[in-house]
């Protein structure tokens, strides 16, 4: 089955299907857009507290959907500074707007120079989600 | 069946307020008949089948001699005989188990799962979705009822039953099966035109908010009916069949355990979690779990000490480590004057 996927450029992404936005110092941190489709409705969302720090590709939440749980995996190492408070009444935003609105958490990065050449740009990320086809 | 059409929540809300369709022709259908039928089923279920007059269509259960459920299932007696519709994971284990009980018994027993379809029509728009279909006039099948009838270019029956806690038709199209599935495709193809097709995510959250037990989750040959509050099925002063010695036993002794109805305040249950009491006592755990689209949270089923079943008992279920506070709540999970089939006050 071959499903087109929203895949914006300009983002970083993780083989676990998470995105990174590098703006002015800070990195937002969602989950793609094939993740949210591939959980179908996301009902629910463990996430940490502003101040926790999270490290590269390990777990900082999870995200439920209707049938099943997973967990969420840091794009880059740092610091939480915000965490998306809409999505505790409103978690369907995850679905709705995976790339906007539907953002999980920021992080202000401790080793952001070194740590980005691990993360996938859009072509590559796209490339990854056609291997898994097969 | 998929796991889900487009959303495993608008699908569900579909069936909660308007109608929605599934393919449940994987479940097992059998016709038993021939001048024993009625002592056979006599023997096989705790329900009175002889008291069952043609047309009826009922609930019930295989027990082996432990009083254990071997599988749930409906029965419809027909003019000529029965048709079982049990879980599609147990017609293999409940076919032998028949069969077996069956060698004293003149009795014909077929296997018509592959020669026919069955699609179930569920929802308060369920009458609008399928009347274009049929010229049986469909508000005249009583809940729990059926009736052989025309639908789409296949013979039928369509019985009145459902297991999303909806008012709803659950039809088996006889001339349509997995060789010739045009006519059962014609037929599934008008009825997504009025009613949303829905997958198998739905049909589980639609029947954990009835509060209806899922076979291998909440009830299995370790369970009796007594403690997963299936004892309404049992007919009061029947004995003779399979498991009644057992049962018998059972309904003098106390139980050990309740299936009972968890609403989580956030967090969602998950089968296998374990369910304590507010000092963290460990007294049950949870059989199915799932996120309640009705209610916005997450709701259970489970099994506990009867001492801390009472409705509106504070809980707590251990969800990944940590606690989520809950009450043990009545089942069907929603309010039935605004959800579920006895809203309509037919």
């Amino acid at each position: 089955m071959k499903e087109h996927h929203n895949i914006p450029d300009g983002l970083h992404y993780t083989k676990e299907h998470e995105w990174a936005r590098l703006q002015s110092g800070v990195v937002v941190v969602g989950i793609t857009d094939y993740a949210a489709r591939t959980l179908n409705d996301v009902v629910y969302l463990s996430l940490p507290s502003p101040g926790q720090d999270v490290k590269q590709l390990s777990t900082f939440g999870t995200v439920e959907s209707t049938k099943a749980v997973s967990e969420l995996y840091a794009p880059l190492s740092g610091k939480v500074t915000k965490v998306n408070s809409e999505l505790t009444n409103h978690p369907e935003l995850v679905n709705q707007s995976p790339y906007e609105d539907g953002w999980i958490i920021e992080i202000t990065p401790s080793n952001l120079d070194q740590e980005k050449g691990k993360l996938l740009d859009s072509k590559q990320y796209a490339e990854f989600l056609a291997s898994l086809d097969h | 069946m998929p796991l889900w059409y487009t959303s495993v929540i608008e699908e569900h809300l579909a069936v909660r307020n308007k109608a929605g369709i599934f393919d449940v022709s994987h479940m097992g259908r059998t016709i038993l008949d021939g001048p024993d039928a009625t002592n056979l089923v006599e023997l096989l279920v705790p329900t009175s089948a002889s008291s069952q007059a043609p047309g009826k269509s009922f609930y019930t259960l295989l027990l082996n001699p432990n009083g254990g459920i071997i599988d749930d299932l409906i029965i419809m007696r027909t003019e000529r005989g029965y048709l079982l519709v049990v879980n599609a994971a147990n017609k293999g284990k409940d076919m032998s188990h028949i069969r077996t009980l069956a060698t004293d018994y003149d009795v014909n027993i077929r296997d018509v799962t592959d020669s026919t379809t069955m699609i179930a029509v569920q929802g308060p728009e369920a009458i609008q979705a399928l009347q274009p279909l049929t010229s049986t006039d469909l508000s005249q099948i009583k809940r729990y009822t059926h009736v052989s009838a025309k639908v789409g270019d296949s013979r039928a029956m369509i019985t009145r039953t459902g297991y999303t806690g909806e008012d709803g038709f659950e039809i088996i199209l006889h001339d349509t099966g997995l060789q010739d599935d045009a006519i059962a495709t014609a037929v599934w193809t008008d009825l997504s035109t009025r009613a949303r097709p829905c997958g198998l995510g739905a049909r589980d959250s639609l029947r954990v908010e009835a509060g209806l037990p899922l076979y291998g989750s909440d009830i299995d040959e370790t369970t009796n009916p007594f403690e997963a509050e299936l004892s309404w099925v049992v007919t009061k002063g029947k004995t003779g069949y399979i498991g009644s010695e057992s049962l018998a036993s059972f309904s003098s002794a106390p139980l050990s355990r309740l299936r009972r109805g968890i609403v989580l305040d956030d967090k969602i249950p998950r089968h296998g979690f374990i369910v304590t009491t507010g000092t963290n006592e460990i007294i049950g755990r949870i059989t199915s779990g799932t996120f309640s689209p009705i209610l916005k949270k997450g709701i259970a089923m489970a099994y506990v000490e009867p001492a801390h079943s009472k409705i509106g008992e504070a809980v707590r279920v251990v969800v990944r480590d940590s606690p989520a506070q809950g009450t043990i709540t009545k089942t069907p999970f929603y309010d039935e004057k605004v959800f579920g089939w006895k809203r309509l006050k037919q």
